[in-house]
């Protein structure tokens, strides 16, 4: 059990020291979440004056799942390409524990696209700021840490038994942002979407997020957002054992997927 | 005791080829092929390219299940038992491929050490013994995409020592390095017998078996030929003499006729630069040498040097893979 | 005679390569992904944001600014990789070594790009007509193809700029996503340029789409052809000057890399 732990730890550092240096990451954990920012500040001019927090936790968002998803498109594939994928299948760790390191290390990265988003909007345009309901937003913030981690390992094998499926991810960095309600309120959307919202664990993450952070949100609320999320979060993990096994009995058994 | 045990190993690829109209193709890579390595031996698997040595070395380091057959290494098997098989063994795919090339190689060792489950305070401290081992001390902090082609397969082994394994597995751990590096692995692998483990190495140079193994099984086709010690094998050829001649410029219909000469049990060609050196096996010895150099004086072949010897480990090989080395 | 069909060879020939090049590795579902649905995800996107931040009645605004943007997909990202790419491969230490004319090259292959880049923005536009109900009725077609025309290569023009560029910095990719997202900023897609500071708002206009994505609004809702021409002589003019600057840009990286003998570097 602590052997694993370690394997998570040591896994996440390296992965940490690799994205932090990585343009394409730092453009879609910093430059992008800061530019839609910009926009969203100026297009939303007309609203309420809590924008500014909402703007902070939007743009935050998208920036938490273009690199939740790109980086979890990746994670067993490059290993793949790298050849190091044998390594890992051939120890005695389970790939899953790789993967939940490198996905911890998107999720923490990416919670700093949060922090630059809030210097922009504080120091740049000067909005006010204040979190209405602290405490119940930042308990948010921690319950959204193992949910996204565990989508993340959802995802991870789901783009390595099918590598076409990766070239998708272009196609389904968007589809989040609208369905999730990170910069507007999912009611915009045709009534039949809103299930395909309610499976999507960081729908309920904007969802109380925004609400702690306006100050509308009510203890019922933000408990079943917690409860969706926790929920959510053990039917990912359900999902992503399977698909585990898919990959590795495709690699050994099948040899269809190639570990190299 | 066995370390390790193979009975009628099997594995057969299927590829489903063509996008339209598919058709399923089945590859057997590896026919039934049986053999033991006792404990602390040195063991080599010989074989032309594709005759499904890595294949073998794979199913053996459970990164692919076997179709057919059974293999057990230290008592477990090797698809129930994997889990107390992987602990326990190290191994290396010959190649670029395999290592971090954005971390450094001290960064590599740790992570690798971590992924076997290593005690910190062991690997603390086998980590700086190892890169002392292979020859990187003072240069573990840089990375790896830094390196050379050496100094990458030097940090594999220190890798697949990393945990102390029992067994270990090389998969043509030498093949890209230049002739030094591959003489002081070479010494490293001799050195790892010595600690007791066993090594089970692949390899296409004959040489190499000839030097290091006690055993070598020599596979072909995926089927093993051959098995026992070089000694053993050059027996297969005491038989025959060597005639080694030197062309420049052969048709392969010429060597085809030379093959069809009565008395002429093998010809195989080996390209050097500008010539070609054609091996003649026969037991005629130099009594055959007339009638080969009419046959090549006849078709314009021009012939430089012409020498008779006694087989080798290299000759009872190309015997035994049939001449398509 | 001969020079000219030779310049008509070199410019055709540039563009087959581009075409192949691009096509390549064509397969339908990364092609569906990337060129249909993906800026189609834009579009819904930035125009539901926009709704919501200014009513549902502005969203032809922000549907025909985000479509239009997309010229910046082939335009940037294409027409940049054509020129980067080439370095990537290490096949322009042979154009440089080659007696092309080198202009005919260069805008040989945007050519691709170019028509690349005007599909896509005609997919745009029928999606924002098929799925949002933007209505088309008013609009002058022939002074709506024109403005995506001289958009397109506009924008190409920049991304033949940031091609050169890209031969001195290591990151193409890096180059190509920021200027994508600055464009979709500072272009009036989605933010009415009066918002913007005054100097933001000049810098603005001296990008590529500015003038042509207000032309789009107007013919849509119905202006003429002469009330727009100044716009599209403006973006044209635009697009001339960003050719100009990376074409002497690149022969002056030629030059200096032959002086220096640095070519390898290339």
């Amino acid at each position: 059990m602590i052997a694993n732990l370690r394997v998570i730890r040591t896994t996440f550092e390296l992965d940490l020291k690799q994205q932090a240096v990585d343009l394409f990451m730092i453009f879609g954990v910093v430059i992008q979440p800061l530019l839609i920012a910009i926009m969203a500040i100026y297009m939303l001019s007309e609203r309420d004056a809590s924008r500014g927090i909402y703007v902070v936790v939007g743009s935050g968002m998208t920036g938490l799942w273009t690199s939740l998803l790109f980086r979890g498109a990746f994670n067993i594939n490059a290993e793949r390409f790298m050849g190091t994928l044998e390594g890992i299948v051939a120890s005695p760790s389970a790939l899953a524990t790789v993967v939940i390191g490198k996905t911890l290390a998107s999720v923490t990265l990416s919670l700093l696209s949060m922090i630059f988003s809030y210097g922009l909007a504080s120091l740049v345009f000067r909005l006010p700021l204040s979190v209405a309901q602290p405490v119940p937003f930042l308990l948010s913030l921690l319950v959204m840490v193992p949910t996204f981690i565990a989508f993340g390992l959802l995802i991870s094998p789901l783009m390595a038994v099918n590598l076409s499926l990766s070239g998708w991810v272009n196609a389904l960095e968007y589809p989040m942002y609208i369905l999730g309600g990170f910069l507007f309120p999912i009611l915009l959307l045709p009534g039949w979407s809103n299930p395909l919202s309610y499976v999507l664990a960081p729908y309920w993450a904007a969802r109380v997020l925004h609400a702690t952070s306006s100050g509308v949100a009510t203890p019922a609320d933000v408990l079943l957002s917690w409860a969706m999320m926790l929920l959510l979060g053990i039917l990912y993990i359900a999902a992503s054992y399977r698909l585990f096994k898919v990959v590795l009995r495709r690699a050994r058994v099948d040899a269809t997927l190639s570990l190299m | 005791m066995n370390a390790i045990e193979v009975r009628d190993l099997r594995r057969v690829f299927r590829a489903t080829i063509g996008t339209i109209r598919r058709r399923t193709k089945e590859v057997v890579a590896v026919d039934g092929i049986s053999f033991d390595v006792r404990d602390g031996e040195l063991f080599g698997l010989l074989g032309p390219n594709g005759a499904g040595k890595t294949t073998t070395v794979k199913m053996l380091t459970t990164l692919l299940i076997p179709t057919g057959g059974t293999a057990t290494i230290l008592g477990h098997d090797v698809v129930q038992g994997a889990g107390s098989i992987r602990p326990r063994i190290g191994f290396i795919f010959g190649g670029e491929r395999g290592l971090y090339w954005r971390l450094s190689a001290k960064d590599n060792l740790r992570y690798f050490a971590d992924l076997y489950h290593m005690d910190p305070d062991i690997a603390k401290r086998r980590l700086p013994e190892l890169l002392e081992l292979v020859g990187l001390t003072g240069r573990e902090d840089e990375k790896v995409e830094g390196y050379s082609r050496g100094m990458r397969q030097r940090l594999h082994v220190a890798r697949c020592l990393l945990h102390d394994p029992q067994v270990l597995f090389l998969d043509e751990p030498t093949m890209g390095l230049d002739p030094v590096g591959a003489r002081e692995l070479r010494q490293v692998i001799q050195n790892m017998v010595s600690q007791d483990k066993t090594v089970f190495l692949t390899t296409h140079y004959m040489f190499e078996a000839d030097a290091l193994c006690e055993r070598v099984a020599v596979i072909n086709h995926g089927q093993i030929v051959a098995l026992d010690s070089p000694e053993g094998l050059k027996g297969h050829v005491e038989d025959l003499s060597v005639i080694e001649v030197e062309v420049f410029g052969i048709a392969p219909a010429m060597v085809d006729a030379l093959r069809q000469m009565a008395d002429v049990d093998t010809v195989s060609v080996e390209d050097r630069d500008q010539k070609q050196s054609l091996r003649i096996h026969s037991p005629l010895g130099s009594a055959i040498v007339p009638q080969i150099m009419q046959r090549l004086d006849g078709n314009g072949a021009r012939v430089g040097r012409v020498t008779v010897r006694e087989p080798t480990l290299e000759d009872a090989y190309v015997r035994l893979v049939g001449g398509e080395v | 005679m001969k020079q000219l069909s030779n310049s008509v060879r070199i410019f055709l020939g540039g563009a087959v390569l581009s075409y192949k090049a691009l096509f390549r590795w064509f397969r339908l579902e990364p092609y569906l992904a990337t060129k249909i649905i993906a800026p189609l995800n834009q579009i819904l996107f930035f125009t539901l944001l926009g709704s919501f931040a200014t009513g549902p009645d502005t969203a032809s605004f922000y549907a025909i600014g985000n479509a239009i943007q997309l010229t910046a997909m082939s335009g940037i990202y294409g027409v940049t990789m054509s020129i980067g790419g080439e370095r990537n491969e290490g096949t322009l230490i042979y154009l440089f070594g080659s007696p092309a004319n080198r202009l005919l090259t260069f805008l040989g292959r945007a050519l691709v790009h170019i028509v690349d880049g005007m599909l896509g923005v005609i997919i745009g536009l029928t999606w924002t007509g098929l799925l949002l109900g933007i209505d088309y009725s008013q609009a002058n077609l022939s002074a709506l193809g024109l403005t995506i025309f001289i958009t397109t290569v506009s924008t190409s023009g920049l991304g033949l700029l940031m091609g050169c560029l890209s031969l001195v910095t290591v990151n193409v990719m890096f180059i190509n996503n920021t200027i994508y997202f600055l464009l979709l900023v500072f272009s009036g897609a989605n933010v009415p340029l009066a918002k913007f500071p005054v100097w933001v708002q000049q810098a603005a206009h001296l990008l590529p789409l500015t003038r042509g994505i207000q032309a789009a609004r107007l013919i849509i809702s119905g202006s003429t052809f002469v009330d727009v021409a100044p716009l599209l002589a403006g973006e044209a003019l635009i697009g001339v000057v960003y050719v100009f600057v990376g074409y002497i840009l690149f022969s002056w990286f030629e030059i200096t890399a032959k002086r220096r003998g640095t070519l390898e570097a290339y």
